[in-house]
């Protein structure tokens, strides 16, 4: 057998139970084989807790257990970073607990939060560094402008109170409430210097943040807004949202 | 490629519990020890952490996930995070195992174990050498625990790893738990199979407890036991001067019992050397 039809053996047996061994793996290398499918499972499971503890919290530790190990045979880890090991986990949620849309909204927050924990270092703009960037502005650049957001910045729709949820976990309060929210909301999550942090956005701000993101200009975007809300109140959304994004450090640069 | 010149420091892991300790504290140990793919991240707190520790420290960065035993060739994206860390850390040195991780399909996260035949060296030299081409240093490789020998094994361990420095130019962590531990599980002598390395090639010296049982388990997750600490005490009579880390990934516990255990190891380690001396 040669080393690459080997290590595949060997892996399918510490991946899967109960698989037949090749002539000459006896029982003590089987038992060998038992120590290396424990340790492996264990370790996973470990770094999906560690990765998913509110939801965990959530779910209660044996359907979060049962749900990582299906994660885990259905998905198993391919790349050499245990970061990742938790990617896809929110959508498998989704599947696993239908009537319970909380939970993959809560995975999603913090599947999130953990790469927005890891993500790159970009020095935002400060208000004065943005007013530098426009200084030169005539006019006409204004909606032309397009922003550059920090990498770290992600967002998703949610229906259910998801911070609320988040702190009372955090406070490890006796009953956590997620109440459903009126009507769906985006939730944002980005890094403040080293900290990952999250805010449920109003739907105006949303929407700008969304075509702006993808490369819009600043124009275009209030445009697509006004359609949305009006001219008056997309012109109000607009100025109020650039400021909080600076003020959030959401920016990293603009280009005219 | 360059040399690595010995240095016989004492120092230990910089797990996240005691970051905190590290970063606004007086630590008085001579080098950390970062595992690599901990750090191999775009940014962010642990990478900040690992910096500022650096300020304080010597790094030696100590890798799980490249991979050298594996039919597939190594992992590029991972080899070019591992040099963009390298260049941001400039460590002491730069260790992984003597392992395989990974099929092309499938990775494991753990080290598993490799048949001693001589394709298998040719494999683990391939990626040594490829990996300490792109690093542009040379490497320490760590003997292994396994819980597993192949029944058509060519050779002893020692004699993999005695020839895989010889083809190579690499360097050798020895961890003298894991010696402990293979041997209890192989049923090998421990002075054999130290006796048989190429002694002088010896740069670091890892020290950990297990899990006891019929089979050891290297679980890192208790103190160093006596049967480790009297190998290490034979040990280093025999090696020159050579750093030495206490391991603990589980189970850790405050900083001040680590430091217990490391000044433990000097004093072995001071008695070892005045033997050789002698």
């Amino acid at each position: 057998m040669s080393l690459a039809a080997r290590q595949a053996e060997f892996m399918a047996h510490v991946l899967e139970e109960g698989r037949a061994l090749p002539d000459g793996w006896d029982a003590r290398f089987s038992a060998g084989l038992d120590i290396y499918r424990n340790a492996y499972r264990t370790r996973l499971v470990d770094a999906m807790r560690e990765t998913f503890p509110r939801t965990a919290q959530w779910v209660g530790e044996e359907s979060f257990a049962a749900a990582a190990a299906h994660h885990l045979i259905t998905n198993p880890p391919s790349v050499w970073t245990l970061d990742l090991v938790g990617e896809g986990f929110p959508d498998l949620l989704a599947e696993l607990f239908v009537r319970d849309p909380d939970v993959p909204e809560l995975a999603w927050l913090e599947w999130t939060m953990h790469l927005a924990f890891i993500a790159a270092d970009v020095a935002p703009l400060d208000r004065e560094g943005f007013m530098a960037a426009v200084a030169g502005f005539g006019e006409d650049d204004w909606p032309s402008m397009a922003l550059a957001f920090t990498p770290s910045l992600a967002w998703a729709e949610v229906k259910h109170d998801i911070p609320r949820l988040w702190n009372g976990l955090k406070q490890e309060t006796e009953k956590p409430e997620c109440p459903a929210l009126d009507q769906p909301a985006t939730l944002a999550v980005w890094r403040e210097g080293l900290q990952p942090v999250f805010r449920l956005l109003d739907p105006a701000v949303a929407s700008l943040l969304a075509t702006m993101q993808g490369g819009t200009a600043y124009g275009d975007a209030c445009a697509m807004l006004a359609e949305l809300v009006g001219e008056e109140a997309a012109a109000q959304a607009a100025g109020a949202a650039l400021g909080q994004w600076i003020t959030d450090g959401l920016v990293v640069a603009v280009r005219a | 490629m360059t040399k690595i010149t010995p240095f016989g420091g004492f120092g230990l892991g910089l797990r996240r519990s005691h970051y905190s300790d590290f970063l606004d504290g007086n630590v008085l140990i001579d080098f950390v020890e970062a595992i690599s793919e901990n750090y191999m991240v775009d940014g962010g707190k642990p990478l900040d952490v690992l910096t500022r520790v650096r300020e304080k420290h010597p790094v030696a960065l100590h890798g799980v996930s490249m991979s050298v035993g594996s039919a597939q060739r190594l992992d590029r994206d991972y080899l070019s995070k591992l040099k963009r860390l390298i260049d941001r850390i400039e460590p002491l040195w730069v260790s992984d195992h003597l392992c395989w991780t990974r099929t092309s399909a499938h990775n494991s996260h753990d080290l598993l174990p490799l048949p001693y035949i001589e394709e298998a060296l040719e494999v683990v030299c391939g990626n040594i050498m490829e990996a300490q081409e792109a690093l542009g240093r040379p490497m320490l490789f760590e003997n292994p625990s396994s819980y597993c020998s192949f029944p058509d094994n060519e050779m002893e361990e020692w004699e993999f790893l005695s020839e895989m420095v010889h083809r190579t130019g690499c360097y050798l962590l020895l961890d003298i738990n894991n010696i402990y531990v293979s041997a209890h599980n192989h049923g090998f002598d421990v002075m054999d199979y130290v006796r048989g390395l190429p002694l002088d090639r010896v740069r670091q010296v890892h020290l950990a407890g297990h899990t006891p049982g019929e089979i050891l388990i290297d679980t890192h997750d208790r103190p160093v036991c006596d049967g480790v600490w009297q190998l290490y005490g034979e040990v280093m009579p025999l090696l020159g001067e050579v750093a030495t880390m206490i391991e603990r990934d589980d189970a850790i516990p405050p900083l001040e019992d680590l430091l217990d255990e490391l000044d433990q190891a000097h004093a072995l380690a001071t008695r070892a050397r005045e033997r050789r001396a002698a």
